[in-house]
């Protein structure tokens, strides 16, 4: 329930800050205790990582708490394709709906005092139960993880609850809450079509209703067993307690469960885009991606590491993309790329662990841009545009990684931006919580300790090996393009990309008066920059994620 | 030379015994580690609180002005504007320069500003304590932009706004705020009101005027969590801001009359969970009166997971997906929230009259010495539980900063958690939960707000 819950937080939270950037998270200083390393990953399969007696250890014996985590291979792309959204529906009855001793009512009134807490995070490929207290409660706390985990209820009251909001997340909350979320989504929706990895995991409006109490049952006991099962464990807990947990995990179902190999990315024939109208959208939300097939098992991800960085670290006013869009033009709130799945980036500024991805795209993230029509009513010099600045922002973002793959990346850019990974990967793991998360996660892409191996493969790059890199794995003519817009911004930015029409940056002239020379010249290059545009579709808000 | 020297033993003889002092009852404080702190001449604050994280530190510097300060009109969101500002560079540390640097520090770091606050932070390397010092002495006494790289900002401003306005929440908190407050200056969220947020690139003198008026040392403090010592800390604070000149600017920030009936604020929102949200006028902040204490113990008891109104709303009824709510921390009285998300506006209606009904029981029930106990539990282990790194022991610290000037306020309100009777928690709700202080915030796909 955590990801909807977030979703349908109070007002009283949105008081909170307005942040330039969102917060960073917490950090700590513990050893790994398994820290075998290889410089190369083994040819890579995910599965490998789970099953009987696979467990991740994390000890720290000043801490005050003890943290485990259950991980199991397989997410939304084993939901069935009419009951899309089942797996999620299972991993919230197991936190939802107690124990066959002890009902969800009395689980929470138990712990209540002591302040425990635990969660599930199901994402496309793992579904991820976290238990997190305090020593002081560990062995009453222990009873209740060791019920939900063996004797579930699946009570049909919680079950119409949780059913219940999760059709309200697919039919609603969604499509209203974030415009930049929603692009994101879009996506991965069109990025995947057609596969096990098209649909968010809540599941569709269509299929939502289709999930029985039945389906929960069955699904719990063919998809989370013994087989498909990773244990973490960090804190301070003893050998006897890891045995006990080890044992009972042991007695989770024995089915060998069939999971299918996650889906590759379409392969997009030119720049395909799709527009997402609806109502009174204040600007346009983008995001853009291809397929790129290497992920952290590969040794090359490193070099991609870097050049992601230099191009646009998420939130980080350092890179390229953030540097000509928002600081020197002014267009936007900010502009990253990405190598990997990063989960909730409006609300987080370092990665969060737990949501490994065996299938890969690279993308660019534009943050709402204005559209003509608010441009228009602040500014009386451009009353005679019919589009906003999404054109000029895309074909911007585009040159900028079609200029990093021409000429690549100086030594001095590459050592800073190295630099600059080498000491910020380490704030990933700030607490027992993320770093116990990204041992887990290593393991997933056949590694031991991802963070301290990365470290390494970056210690030993070279700036051409980055270069090479960028030239092998991304490329901008074929590309799929999303965009959450208002619907009279959506015809008139439609037939522009499609006309591939000259897209000159509509400047106030507040900001336009003071700016160098050297911008005015990149912009007319920029607004005629050719974008390789095949097809451009408009669909009705009300229409996606059907 | 010889007055630094002087300068320093006197330093280090204050830290120790301020030291001595705290780790004398530090048994009895909810934070585990002491805090050190030491008053610069010039008014800054420097706050220390070593911690085992190797290699690791935390830096935050706490201005005391966020929206709250912004008392003149036009001028709504400006404190918040002018935190991008602060990223804009100065002379010897071009904008470029100041990006380099962060870059080849690997730090994590960032600003926020809110109602009552901005604060900048940085979570990287302790060894590199001496540059944050460096940069962050150096934008906060010498910052200097040009009007174009003003009005440029501006830019990013209004995409802020926009990317958040897409939100239905964050419309409601707007008209909810401009609806409870009147003369307050909370009557305006930190981003602004629009026709200001729009009106930023003609304001460049203004921004001249606030970056003076509040980036003074008498407005700031320098925390420091990690690897690291109070007398480094120090010293590094003398050497990089000892310099720093103290300002004279208090604002004038209007006393909220008080409100004598029920006030409404309504979003129409198609296709969108309907939501509710009940406002009653609450106290300011204090680290000594019982009040907050006993509205957020009394809240918590009311609408946690396992309240009877959660079970019979969320869990059997299955009208509410969600219930919640608490009292604000603020430096001046703000709003005690109580709010649900509902399954369908048609029990808009039925659902604000059981949350009624919850709060008038409150004020002549007594409730159970057990509960309250489990609740005092639960915020503590609650607390204990997420003091593990550096950075959020900075970000507990730097709350009450903002909100009382002293990071002590910390372990002094916990002290008052602990002395809340269920008298109090009746004390609290009849003194604030009453109809003629509230403001009713709706989103439902009516044009008028679904409820009375």
């Amino acid at each position: 329930m955590k990801k909807i819950a977030a979703y349908i937080l109070p007002v009283a939270l949105l008081a909170a800050s307005c942040a330039k950037q969102p917060q960073a998270s917490q950090p700590t200083n513990t050893q790994a205790t398994a820290t075998t390393t290889t410089a190369t990953a083994a040819p890579f399969d995910a599965n490998q990582a789970f099953g009987p007696g696979k467990v991740v250890e994390l000890k720290q014996p000043e801490s005050n708490k003890v943290i485990i985590k259950l991980m199991f291979k397989n997410g939304s792309m084993v939901d069935p394709a009419d009951k899309k959204g089942l797996t999620y529906t299972t991993a919230q009855m197991v936190t939802e709906s107690g124990t066959q001793e002890m009902p969800v009512a009395q689980i929470k009134d138990k712990i209540y005092p002591w302040a425990a807490n635990y969660y599930a995070n199901v994402d496309k490929e793992v579904t991820t139960f976290t238990f997190a207290v305090h020593q002081d409660f560990l062995d009453e706390f222990y009873p209740i993880v060791r019920g939900l985990l063996l004797q579930p209820a699946f009570a049909e009251d919680d079950f119409k609850r949780v059913k219940s909001n999760q059709q309200n997340f697919v039919d609603q909350v969604i499509r209203a809450s974030s415009d930049e979320e929603y692009s994101k989504k879009a996506l991965e929706d069109l990025l995947f079509r057609g596969t096990n990895y098209q649909h968010v995991v809540e599941g569709t409006s269509a299929t939502v209703p289709n999930i029985t109490l039945d389906d929960v049952k069955k699904h719990w006991q063919n998809y989370f067993t013994e087989n498909n099962v990773l244990i973490g464990i960090a804190g301070n807990y003893s050998q006897d307690f890891l045995n006990k947990l080890k044992a009972d995990v042991a007695q989770l179902s024995d089915v060998n469960p069939s999971i299918p190999n996650a889906a590759e990315p379409n392969k997009p024939d030119g720049v395909q885009v799709e527009i997402i109208k609806k109502s009174d959208a204040l600007g346009s939300a983008i995001f853009t991606g291809t397929p790129m097939p290497v992920t952290r098992s590969a040794d090359d991800f490193a070099a991609l590491m870097v050049a992601n960085s230099y191009l646009g670290e998420h939130r980080k006013s350092y890179g390229k993309l953030y540097d000509k869009i928002r600081t020197t033009r002014s267009m936007n709130y900010g502009d990253y790329s990405y190598i990997e799945w990063y989960d909730q980036g409006g609300s987080f500024q370092l990665p969060n662990p737990n949501v490994p991805r065996t299938s890969n795209y690279f993308a660019l993230w534009i943050r709402p841009v204005q559209i003509a029509e608010g441009l228009k009513k602040q500014y009386a010099e451009l009353d005679t545009i019919d589009v906003g600045h999404a054109h000029f922002a895309l074909r911007l973002a585009i040159r900028e990684v079609d200029n990093l793959i021409k000429n690549g990346m100086t030594q001095e850019e590459f050592e800073l931006t190295r630099k600059f990974l080498r000491s910020y990967m380490k704030l990933y793991i700030q607490t027992t919580e993320k770093q116990l998360g990204f041992l887990m996660d290593s393991r997933f892409y056949g590694r031991q300790d991802y963070i301290e191996e990365m470290d390494r493969l970056l210690a030993n790059l070279t700036v051409e090996d980055v270069n090479k890199a960028v030239k092998k794995y991304w490329q901008t003519d074929n590309m799929f393009i999303t965009i959450v817009t208002d619907d009279s911004e959506a015809e008139p930015l439609k037939q522009a990309l499609l006309n591939n029409t000259p897209s000159p940056m509509s400047y106030s002239n507040l900001v336009k008066e003071g700016l160098p020379q050297e911008v005015l010249a990149e912009d007319d290059v920029i607004a005629n920059y050719r974008v390789n545009v095949k097809d451009v579709k408009i669909i009705d808000s009300k229409d996606t994620f059907r | 030379m010889r007055h630094r020297l002087v300068a320093l033993l006197l330093l280090l003889a204050f830290t120790v015994t301020t030291a001595m002092a705290q780790q004398g009852n530090q048994q009895n404080n909810i934070l585990p580690y002491p805090i050190h702190q030491k008053q610069l001449d010039n008014g800054l604050n420097v706050v220390t609180v070593p911690y085992n994280s190797p290699g690791l530190a935390a830096f935050y510097i706490v201005v005391r002005a966020g929206s709250r300060e912004e008392v003149e009109k036009g001028k709504t969101g400006f404190a918040h504007f002018f935190e991008h500002m602060m990223f804009r560079g100065t002379e010897k540390y071009s904008k470029e320069a100041y990006g380099d640097i962060m870059k080849a520090m690997g730090a994590a770091a960032n600003a926020n500003t809110s109602i009552d606050r901005t604060v900048y932070h940085m979570t990287g390397n302790a060894e590199m304590l001496d540059k944050m010092f460096e940069i962050e002495a150096d934008r906060f006494q010498n910052l200097k932009y040009s009007v174009h790289d003003f009005k440029t900002e501006a830019g990013a401003v209004k995409g802020e706004y926009t990317k958040n306005s897409a939100s239905p929440y964050q419309q409601l908190y707007e008209k909810l705020v401009s609806t409870a407050f009147k003369k307050h200056t909370y009557a305006h969220t930190t981003m602004g009101f629009f026709e200001d947020v729009v009106d930023m690139p003609n304001q460049y003198d203004y921004s001249l005027t606030f970056f003076d008026r509040f980036y003074r040392p008498e407005y700031a403090t320098i925390v420091v969590v990690g690897d690291v010592t109070p007398e480094r800390v120090n010293n590094l604070a003398q050497q990089y801001f000892g310099d720093w000149k103290r300002g004279s600017y208090k604002p004038d920030i209007a006393t909220e009359p008080k409100q004598k009936e029920t006030r409404y604020a309504h979003v129409k929102q198609e296709g969108f969970p309907p939501y509710l949200s009940l406002n009653f006028k609450g106290p300011a902040f204090s680290d000594k009166d019982k009040d907050l204490p006993a509205l957020s113990i009394l809240s918590t008891i009311l609408f946690a997971e396992n309240s009877d109104l959660y079970r019979k709303l969320v869990v059997n009824e299955q009208k509410a997906r969600f219930i919640g709510g608490g009292p604000q921390f603020s430096r001046d009285p703000n709003l005690i929230s109580v709010s649900a998300s509902l399954l369908d506006a048609k029990d808009m209606q039925y659902v604000k009259d059981e949350l009624m009904k919850a709060l008038q029981d409150a004020k002549t029930k007594p409730i159970d010495a057990q509960k309250i106990e489990e609740t005092k539990s639960r915020i503590k282990y609650s607390f204990a539980m997420s003091m593990d790194s550096p950075d959020a022991i900075a970000n507990s610290l730097a709350r009450f900063i903002w909100l009382s000037g002293n990071p002590e306020s910390l372990n002094n309100i916990y002290k008052v958690y602990d002395s809340i009777t269920a008298q109090d928690l009746m004390n609290a709700a009849k003194k604030y939960f009453v109809t003629e202080t509230m403001t009713v915030g709706t989103i439902a796909p009516t044009e008028k707000s679904p409820v009375k």
